[in-house]
């Protein structure tokens, strides 16, 4: 997977984080994950495709650090994932995948996306638009762990 | 000034609207889609619309009340991660007046409000 295919994803998360909740989120060593099943607790899947190039990518949060960016976004706690929570783990993934968008682009690399699919639970599985290897990059906002995962082809 | 906020992201449509009353909006009215905002234009005289949503998307919602000779000159705003130069062009064509790309701050939104009002 080039990094200039990346690199559109890895703008997006910083710039979404730094408007939505006023953090700049921590990124940690990139890895290839060898496994369906996700490691949060509540996760976004957003997929694309165009003639030359299609793939999907997921947010995905344990319950901790969802509840800590629903506090920063709207101001107000709450004690558990609910509707809104859900709500709130789909459209940072549809505007991750939206900024990501914008460059691919402008890189000639126009795409279509899909509305966001939101899927709860420990250690649900994540259904991406391929099979090959899914890259996982691993972030932190204030010490809570989340993660991107990006599964990409482009001919 | 009633606003029509219409976004099928009930989060995000609290965000915009929290911004409007910080601004002294206080007339306000939601939608989650294009069909619901067509419903809900009664004495609407500016209106804030996503593009991405279920059942009637954005573009389409704009088209149809550019069609409407009692809506063919409202003040639309769109707000939507589509901020690609081919969608602004485009959404512009179509009749609308201002374009806020997600992800926006309250500051950016309140602008542009502001100037697609005095436009």
């Amino acid at each position: 997977m080039k990094i200039e295919y990346i690199n559109p994803f890895l703008n997006a998360v910083d710039n979404a984080m730094e408007t939505m909740i006023g953090v700049s989120p921590v990124r940690d060593k990139p890895y290839i994950k060898d496994s369906r099943t996700t490691t949060g607790d509540i996760t976004g899947v957003i997929g694309f495709a165009e003639k030359r190039i299609s793939g999907s990518v997921a947010l995905s949060f344990p319950t901790k650090t969802i509840l800590k960016i629903y506090e920063l976004m709207m101001g107000a706690p709450v004690d558990e994932i609910n509707n809104e929570v859900d709500d709130i783990v789909g459209e940072l993934t549809n505007i991750v995948v939206g900024g990501a968008k914008k460059e691919f682009s402008e890189l000639g690399l126009p795409f279509n996306i899909s509305l966001p699919l939101v899927v709860s639970g420990t250690n649900h599985v994540i259904k991406h638009k391929h099979d090959n290897p899914v890259m996982v990059i691993p972030y932190s906002v204030e010490g809570n762990k989340f993660i991107m995962e990006i599964s990409l082809m482009v001919k | 000034m009633k606003v029509l906020v219409v976004d099928d992201s009930v989060t995000m449509r609290r965000i915009i609207i929290n911004s409007l009353k910080s601004s002294g909006f206080d007339d306000i009215v939601e939608a989650g889609d294009g069909v619901e905002g067509l419903a809900n234009m009664d004495g609407v005289e500016l209106v804030l619309t996503d593009w991405n949503m279920p059942n009637m998307d954005g573009l389409t919602f704009v088209k149809e009340l550019r069609k409407s000779p009692v809506y063919a000159d409202i003040p639309i705003i769109m707000i939507t991660t589509e901020g690609a130069k081919t969608e602004v062009v485009e959404a512009l064509k179509h009749g609308v007046n201002n374009y806020v790309v997600k992800p926006f701050d309250k500051e950016t939104l309140l602008s542009k409000v502001n100037a697609t009002i005095k436009g």
